[in-house]
């Protein structure tokens, strides 16, 4: 049976949402294939435990840009800013918390580090008029030295003049920061440890390298990008449910015409003469459409869903370089009672980073280099029943730990039942050193390894990321050199997913961008050429 | 101020001040050097550490130098002799080795006894890397522009540049753009499958800085080496003959034959400044000596916090250099030996011991060498690379005796609770135990032994924190962020007061480039 649209989506996450229905608003027949019975790709809600449920990462907003909130009328989708930001333990029983307002932080930092106390809202702002950059940056096509043409000339022009506007301090601080590593970046800054670990922490993100590698910089502008003012972590939750932004956009995308076939797994892209010709999915169901646009990371694109007989030599060897290297596990605690904060509660309104000192988060990392799992791994912990209660039944509660290191490939043996609950038992250690008591109060666990996450969300090596964020894989190197365009090497064929710029953390970012790049190839009355942007 | 006046004063007779004194020279200029140790050079030496056994005591191969420096100086007339050193060799832990030959047919033959596929990629990677090299060398012969600057000449140099990245083509930026960003093992990891040809040749882009293999950066220090393999002058790397110190040698000669004075064990206290312009310096026998301009060839924290007052400085400086990363991370030990040591995996006296011996057996070794410098301690099984000059010069050690150079990597500057003799030897030890995993008699050989610390490194030769580079190749240390933006082109805030060591673009290794840029740029401004 083949059903005929102008256009199929490959995935129902939030950029393949964002990327239907901006194309079924422009009038394009869309079709949109999701694995799941449920949409929202790893921001979708899931029950855990009886009574007990929780989105598929920690619950962060991340970052809508402005012209996806624009372009699709979500103006009305309103957040809880986060607040306080984050907290780390700095001894038994006490804290150092960083709040939104950097006067209350700065007052936090000053028991303990007067100097440091009095460097903290300039260095805020600072690190959010830099990210301001970078958010101007992502909500168009990476800027690149082979820009032809009077309007790309122009957008690189426009950027060159932003960059200058900057200001001389900010634009130097910006092109030092992005390639220093983030402990080299708090280090400058501050004297006090626990204050630049919980900053340090953010530059770890999702990442296989510690705190003093080149890059983790950016990577801590990069999760800046829309954060509330005075913020160094985080960028807020959704009022409405963890499950706000998907279920908007999902339902603007209906209104749009746009057909959604949920519970179904898109099993090949279907190419003829080099051209994209449809999809055919698990069922054997074949939609016919001229044009595709995956959502999903680029390895499983063009590795597995694209029969690779039809790349290049060298764009297939570059797709394989792609380092995804997932090394995040998650683990979801359903609890009788909160965890005990004692008079600091508030805290756990925003991220506790159970890692105090900068060795600890590099120490953390060095056991993934080699294969094997921290032993005492770098936790986040977050309590989304705080915000949205409906998650567990009355009075109880769900916490999410995201731990780091622990890598998709293990050096010695697989992922198993007694690995993962070992890694599971290693992550409460942690927290309950942070949060005293804190692991009598568990009634559920479900840990989840990088091999989990890849199981369950569909991601080459459980990376979140689509595609590790090293500044080797960003701009216009992501998801490959010379395809960061949005376009891939196959005619009518496009990449939406956060594997593609601006990439992971930014619902929609990508997701857009694919859809207007197919838009403008469209108006244009051609497919995409062999060269990207003929 | 009494004595004669001078035009230049050039503090530090290290071999960048040498090259600027020698450019000053050629155009005229009444120039005069003080080095305040009895030798010249700064860390490119020769000394006779034990008698009759002469070492490079710091520095030890050469492949950097600027040809147009060779070329413009005349330097083979004074005495640039550069032997080359042909074959590097990377004993493996199951007792073979892997070696890299003059001949490159040769060096795939041998590689594809280990790995056939690597055998066919190696000459497309040096193809690629000559073109990455030659894409960024014309970098490495311009003054940096400051992209935040409106003069003139930033936006003219900012256009050349602009200009240079587009006629390379998205390719070429792209590919060069993934070596200044990545780690030496993920872009090896692309090319390569055998490990010990990605240990060795990953070896490089960790040379002087506190990277590991895995950390990303490390693939441009990778490039930085491979920069010497490209014109033709040389092949790869190379001996001084007479050691490195006669590479400083002969570019003195060359500043001298054209006029410039140089004086040795003359330190300089402070440098005189009046009314915000340099005027002369002071010398620490309490003479002055006036010039109408002053360069600086030692660090940038020597330059600007120890040569003048600070509190002459604007902040924003003084801030920038006490950020700026010198980290040096690596130590020296040269050996006194009685005869020559035996490889067990290439016994006996060959052609092997004429080149250069890795011990790069995996990134794994390396990358445990780096862990247990991130933490304060000295490597227990560290990178080493050996070579034994007087295999190639036989003066260098008395008849029958001969020379080791082991270039150490980690050897932090921090160490925890801090250097001391018995740390010291305790690392000599660990060198020499690592060595002899290899080579078995290497420690009855043994006559003498010179153990360098970073600490004793800084000691000797002035260098800050022991980095030979003059402060770490990271990427937000160079360019015009080298040693600090807004003060890359040379100059400082203090009139005729001016900057030509490692610290400046584009950076260390015995190249000269800064040295020769600082030269023609105070040229180019009259001096002032």
């Amino acid at each position: 049976m083949t059903v005929a649209f102008d256009a199929i989506v490959i995935g129902g996450g939030p950029n393949g949402l964002v990327a239907a229905a901006a194309l079924g608003r422009a009038g394009v027949r869309v079709a949109l294939v999701e694995r799941a019975s449920q949409l929202g790709g790893q921001a979708r809600v899931e029950a855990f435990a009886p009574g007990f449920s929780a989105p598929g990462d920690d619950g962060d907003s991340g970052w809508v840009p402005p012209t996806v909130v624009r372009g699709l009328g979500l103006g009305g989708l309103a957040r809880h800013d986060p607040d306080p930001c984050v907290t780390v333990p700095i001894a038994s029983g006490a804290w150092l918390t960083l709040w939104a307002d950097p006067t209350r932080t700065a007052a936090a930092i000053a028991r303990h580090a007067p100097a440091d106390a009095a460097r903290w809202p300039e260095f805020v702002r600072r690190v959010h008029r830099l990210a301001g950059f970078l958010a101007r940056l992502y909500q168009g096509p990476p800027p690149d030295v082979d820009a032809t043409g009077p309007g790309e000339l122009g957008r690189l022009l426009r950027l060159g003049v932003a960059l200058r506007r900057l200001g001389r301090d900010d634009m130097v601080a910006l092109l030092r920061t992005l390639p220093m590593s983030v402990r080299e970046l708090v280090e400058d800054a501050f004297e006090y440890e626990p204050l630049r670990a919980a900053v340090a922490a953010g530059g770890v993100r999702d990442l296989r390298q510690g705190p003093r590698s080149g890059g983790t910089g950016f990577v801590l502008l990069h999760y800046l990008v829309g954060a509330p003012a005075g913020a160094v972590r985080g960028r807020g939750r959704w009022r409405a449910g963890p499950d706000a932004f998907v279920a908007a956009v999902a339902a603007e995308a209906a209104r749009r015409g746009v057909t959604i076939r949920s519970a179904v797994a898109a099993r090949r892209i279907l190419v003829r003469d080099d051209a994209v010709v449809g999809v055919m999915l698990a069922d054997g169901t074949e939609l016919a459409a001229p044009r595709v646009v995956s959502c999903v990371d680029p390895a499983h694109t063009l590795l597995d869903l694209l029969d690779p007989v039809w790349l290049d030599p060298e764009v297939l060897h570059a797709v394989r370089q792609i380092k995804f290297r997932g090394c995040t596990a998650t683990v979801r605690y359903g609890m009788q009672r909160l965890p005990d904060a004692g008079a600091d509660a508030e805290m756990l309104r925003g991220v506790v980073s159970c890692t105090p000192t900068l060795d600890g988060l590099e120490r953390a990392a060095d056991a993934a280099k080699y294969g094997a799992v921290a032993e005492r791994p770098h936790v986040e912990i977050t309590v989304p029943t705080l915000t949205w209660p409906a998650l567990a039944p009355d009075g109880q509660h769900v916490a999410i730990a995201r731990a780091q290191y622990a890598p998709y490939t293990l050096r010695e043996g697989a992922w198993d039942h007694a690995r993962r609950e070992a890694l599971g038992d290693a992550v409460t250690a942690v927290v309950d050193e942070a949060l005293p008591g804190f692991s009598s109060r568990v009634v559920h666990r479900e840990v989840l390894t990088p091999r989990d996450l890849a199981d369950r969300y569909g991601l080459t090596e459980g990376a979140r990321s689509h595609g590790e964020l090293t500044l080797d894989q960003i701009l216009f190197m992501r998801p490959i050199s010379g395809w960061a365009h949005h376009a891939l090497p196959v005619r009518g064929l496009y990449l939406g997913g956060a594997g593609a710029h601006p990439g992971p953390g930014i619902p929609g970012g990508a997701g857009w961008l694919a859809a207007r790049r197919l838009l403008r190839d469209r108006r244009a009355g051609r497919y995409t050429l062999t060269t990207e942007r003929s | 101020m009494k004595g004669r006046s001078y035009d230049v004063v050039v503090v530090g007779g290290g071999h960048n001040g040498l090259v600027a004194a020698a450019y000053l020279a050629r155009a005229g200029r009444q120039v005069l050097v003080l080095e305040r140790r009895p030798v010249l050079g700064g860390a490119a030496v020769t000394e006779e550490v034990f008698p009759g056994f002469r070492f490079s005591v710091f520095s030890y191969v050469v492949s950097l130098l600027r040809p147009e420096i060779i070329r413009e100086l005349d330097l083979p007339r004074h005495g640039l002799q550069i032997l080359p050193l042909e074959s590097t060799i990377t004993p493996l832990d199951n007792g073979d080795y892997l070696g890299a030959w003059a001949d490159p047919d040769e060096s795939r033959r041998e590689l594809a006894r280990h790995s056939p596929r690597d055998a066919e990629a190696i000459p497309v990677f040096g193809r690629l890397m000559q073109r990455m090299a030659m894409a960024v060398r014309p970098i490495l012969g311009v003054v940096p522009p400051d992209p935040a600057s409106l003069a003139p000449s930033d936006l003219r140099g900012l256009l050349r540049l602009g200009r240079h990245f587009r006629d390379l083509g998205a390719e070429r930026v792209h590919a060069l753009y993934k070596l200044m960003t990545m780690s030496s093992a993920d872009y090896l990891d692309e090319w390569f499958e055998f490990d010990p040809l990605k240990a060795t040749k990953s070896a490089s882009g960790i040379i002087g800085t506190f990277l590991g293999p895995r950390s990303p950066g490390s693939a441009y220090v990778l490039l930085h080496h491979y920069m010497g393999e490209i014109d033709g002058a040389f092949r790869a790397w190379g001996f001084q003959k007479g050691g490195t110190g006669a590479i400083s040698e002969a570019i003195a000669r060359a500043a001298r034959a054209r006029g410039a004075e140089i004086r040795t064990g003359e330190g300089v206290e402070r440098v005189l400044v009046r009314g915000g312009e340099a005027v002369g310096v002071a010398l620490t026998s309490g003479e002055e000596i006036a010039a109408r301009a002053v360069v600086s060839g030692l660090d940038p924290r020597r330059t600007f916090t120890q040569l003048v007052d600070p509190g002459q400085l604007p902040d924003e400086l003084v801030e920038g250099v006490r950020r700026y990363k010198f980290r040096g991370s690596s130590g020296k030990v040269n050996l006194a030996l009685d005869g020559l040591p035996d490889l067990t995996c290439l016994p006996g006296v060959g052609p092997h011991l004429r080149g250069a011996i890795s011990i790069s057996p995996s990134l794994e070794y390396l990358e445990r060498a780096y862990d247990d410098a991130k933490y304060g301690a000295f490597s227990q099984r560290p990178y080493m690379d050996i070579v034994i000059p007087s295999m190639i010069d036989p003066q260098m050690a008395p008849p029958g005796k001969h020379v080791m150079s082991i270039f150490v990597q980690y050897a932090p500057y921090h160490l925890t609770g801090g250097w001391s003799d018995a740390q010291r030897e305790a690392f000599g030890d660990a060198v020499v135990e690592s060595v002899a995993r290899y080579a078995p008699n290497l420690p009855s050989l043994i006559r003498h032994r010179q153990v360098l610390t970073p600490v004793d490194i800084e000691r000797i030769t002035g260098l800050s924190e022991g980095n030979i580079f003059q402060g770490e190749l990271a990427l937000h240390q160079l360019f015009f962020l080298r040693p600090v933006p807004r003060w890359a082109r040379y100059r400082t805030p203090i009139r005729g007061y001016w900057q030509c060591g490692a610290g400046t673009h584009p950076g260390g290794g015995i190249m000269g480039a800064s040295g020769r840029l600082a030269a023609l740029e105070m040229l180019q401004a009259g001096e002032r």
